[in-house]
């Protein structure tokens, strides 16, 4: 066994018992209401959305972009589940909502890479559009219908605990391959790290970067399709609310961005969502105001968790 | 007569107004190592550039063996069997060393879209032991790895496509003693191979000495080209700037000079992390103490701990007498430092010269009610820049347009502005030309004179042993020596006790 192997092992190790005795710890805070049968359920399907989003997320942000429209974007997606599945089934809530995550994140990297506008900024103008488009879906007399109609119960079992777990377990090993085993991968990361040095190496940035809106907004749309499947309906978002979609997703890439040097993000990922969805559902469990305070809290915990992570570190985490 | 295999007539190459090649010939021989010299700006990058095709030519032809030349891209250079290691880029610190060595051909270790990162590792790998090239971890991100490591895998990446043409741009003055004597290895061998290699470097004792011939560039053009055995160092010079250079811009006493009576920087036992170990050290009013050694002897982190930028593990740091923990207090306390790798560490690169120029004075050009004269900030870069002879447009240009030298003369001229006491020098000709470099000399000399106390780490060791008044010789983290300037202050003495 190589010593990187066996690093990687032990780090992946070490990992583990932290992480399964942080959540004993949460059963005994919580007197022990955590580590129940009912309960470790509700965690579980709780962790799947966020994951998918997430993974299409680091994707963006591993080649340098950001973008602020993806909770537009994923209800956008789920309108097109929706309206598709009542009226086909199961192909019709899987493949549309894939398929507008996917054109729209794609449409976003096609402005992003020739308009050369900031992505923060191009992307916040694009959230705008997506959320009016769809005010104007659920307002507009001849759409309302399909939109505000829940997605048919006999459609959800992507939503459901099995289904979705075993969607997590293919969602990761795509990202995983995707991210690490493949020169798409690579020219992304290259991409994010130095742009010139990538374009010298014979790096195709323009198509690269619209390979990461292919690939991001799959994730995405994928994650669209779990959020509807779950929920049956999602709401419509104006006054770029929708932003506040990805505010949890964001907080595992970051929490995973921290965990980088030890675990590969990919990797992080599920993991950072069963920790944050934890912290959430611990406090729950106690009581603690949904809301605002609970998000303080998760605030509090990143910057202890980024403090703790970037010890004897010469960079800084982002 | 010899073989050309590359065959360059009358290329030009214009930025803008800046006309940075006209007309250029230029003929590399089979087997053959080949220098290019010129000022900062004298069109040296710009010619490489093209034949490596980071730029396209705005006329004139290239031929590689005989056929018509014309790359697209650095890949297909690559394709065609020209590499190259910039002096600028580097490698992409968010990957793994390994992936960087193929970076842009990741394909052919790919099998159903899947690439074998094991088999991607063992061919960089191969390309580390078939060159003799100092290992550096594969699996490791670029992200923190020294400069020279970064450059190794630079050039790992350039033999990795099995070159028949290799450029090597400035890349000696980045190495260490060793790990440059292991370059000149892998230049002979690759001589021996039959194959080419053209060379940039400022060190014109060192281009005589590794390359067949010399081709000089002044102003864009060829003024000349001398065959490297019938050519001295002062002839070179002459070329490159096109009037008589003094063979001496080193100092010329032979003794120590410098006030001993109370140190200004007193260096306790200091040890960082994995980097030195238990350093102890003086430095006095008006004296410059050079530091020495090979790769890995932690010479480059004695600069850093002593300004702040690294965490002591031991030890302390006094400057007059008063402890110094951080960069902040290190600058208050009118402290310099100057480092090694400019690009990332030294200077904001998309910021504007004079952003760049000001930024050390700020705290002197702040008023009474906390405000900073806007104009005071310009006329201060503006006389910096004036006096260092920053070849610029003007000081609102980007500071990425800049040479390397002239980058150099910002990066070290912007600490003039201040009343400085102890200047730490890291490597500060890394990338200049000959003219710059005696000019930094004579900087150096002037701040000897004023009395201020400098730290002066090279890897080049004419310049320490030219400069200093004491030299520390460091190995594997510690202070193995210090040797008085005298008799025994030779290169030979010096690599006894470092190697």
């Amino acid at each position: 066994m190589g010593s990187n192997t066996k690093k990687n092992l032990i780090t992946a190790g070490v990992f583990i018992v932290c992480l399964a005795a942080g959540l004993l710890l949460f059963n005994i805070v919580s007197g022990g209401k955590f580590l129940t049968a009912d309960n470790i359920p509700v965690v579980l399907s709780h962790i799947v959305y966020p994951a998918f989003t997430a993974w299409g997320l680091s994707f963006l942000f591993a080649c340098g972009y950001t973008d602020m429209s993806v909770g537009g974007v994923v209800v956008l997606a789920a309108f097109a589940s929706n309206i598709f599945g009542n009226k086909f089934g199961y192909i019709g809530v899987i493949i549309p909502g894939i398929i507008v995550g996917t054109l729209l994140i794609f449409i976003n990297f096609n402005i992003f890479a020739y308009t050369k506008i900031p992505s923060w900024i191009a992307s916040i103008s694009l959230a705008m559009i997506y959320e009016a488009f769809g005010f104007f879906l659920k307002t507009n007399s001849s759409t309302k219908q399909l939109v505000i109609t829940p997605l048919n119960r006999d459609y959800r079992a992507i939503g459901q605990l099995g289904p979705s777990l075993i969607l997590l377990a293919v969602g990761f090993i795509l990202a995983y391959i995707i991210y690490n085993r493949t020169t798409i991968g690579l020219n992304i990361r290259a991409i994010g790290g130095n742009k010139e040095v990538a374009k010298a190496m014979g790096v195709n940035v323009n198509k690269t970067l619209l390979w990461v809106g292919v690939l991001a907004g799959l994730f995405i749309g994928v994650a669209a399709v779990i959020q509807l499947s779950y929920s049956g309906t999602l709401t419509v978002k104006t006054g770029l609310t929708s932003m506040s979609m990805i505010f949890q997703p964001l907080a595992i890439v970051l929490l995973a961005q921290i965990l980088q040097k030890r675990i590969n993000i990919t990797i992080a990922i599920p993991i950072c969502s069963l920790i944050i969805y934890s912290i959430f559902n611990l406090l729950t469990i106690l009581h603690v105001p949904s809301g605002t305070l609970q998000e303080a809290c998760l605030g509090a915990f990143l910057i202890i968790f980024a403090i703790i992570g970037q010890r004897k570190s010469k960079g800084v985490v982002k | 007569m010899a073989e050309n295999v590359l065959e360059i007539r009358g290329l030009s190459k214009s930025f803008g107004s800046t006309r940075a090649n006209i007309g250029i010939d230029f003929t590399l021989q089979k087997g053959e190592i080949h220098g290019l010299i010129g000022e900062n700006g004298s069109g040296k990058s710009t010619l490489i550039s093209q034949i490596a095709g980071l730029y396209a030519p705005d006329s004139g032809e290239m031929r590689l063996f005989s056929e018509s030349y014309a790359p697209r891209s650095p890949l297909e250079a690559n394709e065609s069997r020209v590499s190259m290691v910039v002096q600028e880029l580097g490698v992409v610190s968010s990957l793994p060393a390994g992936v960087n060595v193929y970076l842009g051909r990741t394909k052919l270790f790919s099998k159903f879209g899947l690439v074998s990162i094991k088999k991607l590792n063992q061919a960089a790998n191969d390309e580390f032991e078939k060159w003799d090239l100092p290992k550096v971890g594969l699996h490791e991100l670029a992200d923190g790895m020294l400069i020279e490591n970064r450059k190794m895998i630079e050039l790992a990446r350039a033999m990795s496509v099995d070159p028949e043409v290799l450029i090597l741009d400035e890349i000696t003055q980045s190495l260490s003693y060793n790990n440059r004597n292991k370059l000149y290895e892998l230049l002979k061998k690759f001589k021996a191979m039959e194959r080419s290699a053209i060379v940039i470097t400022h060190d014109v004792e060192e281009l005589i000495q590794i390359t067949d011939r010399i081709t000089v560039l002044r102003d864009g053009e060829v003024a000349g080209v001398l065959e490297s055995a019938n050519t001295t160092a002062d002839e070179v010079k002459q070329l490159m700037v096109g009037r008589e250079i003094s063979g001496e811009y080193y100092r010329s006493d032979n003794e120590p000079d410098y006030d001993e009576t109370a140190p200004v920087l007193t260096v306790n036992g200091v040890s960082v992390a994995g980097e030195i170990e238990d350093v102890s050290f003086e430095v006095h009013k008006g004296e410059i103490l050079g530091f020495c050694g090979i790769s890995d002897s932690g010479i480059h982190a004695i600069g850093k701990a002593v300004y702040g930028l690294e965490k002591l593990s031991a030890g302390e740091v006094l400057l007059n007498g008063k402890p110094l923990k951080s960069p902040t207090k290190a600058l208050a306390s009118n402290m310099a430092y100057v480092p090694k790798d400019r690009d990332n560490d030294a200077l904001m690169m998309q910021a504007s010269i004079w952003e760049n120029l000001a930024l050390p004075s700020t705290t002197e050009l702040t008023g009474k009610m906390c405000f900073i004269s806007p104009g005071k900030l310009r006329s201060t870069a503006q006389s910096v820049a004036e006096k260092m002879t920053v070849k610029c447009r003007d000081i609102y240009q980007p500071m990425s347009d800049l040479s390397g030298g002239n980058k150099q003369k910002v990066n070290f001229g912007r600490w003039l502005a201040k009343d400085i006491k102890l200047l730490i020098l890291d490597c500060p000709t890394r990338g200049v030309d000959v003219g710059v470099k005696a000019y930094l000399y004579s900087l150096m000399k002037e701040a000897k004179k004023n009395g201020i106390a400098t730290i002066l780490i090279s890897d080049e060791l004419t310049e320490v042993l030219g400069m200093s008044d004491r030299l520390c010789v460091m190995k594997n983290g510690k202070l193995v020596t210090i040797i008085p300037r005298g008799d025994g202050f030779t290169e030979h003495s010096l690599i006894k006790v470092m190697v």
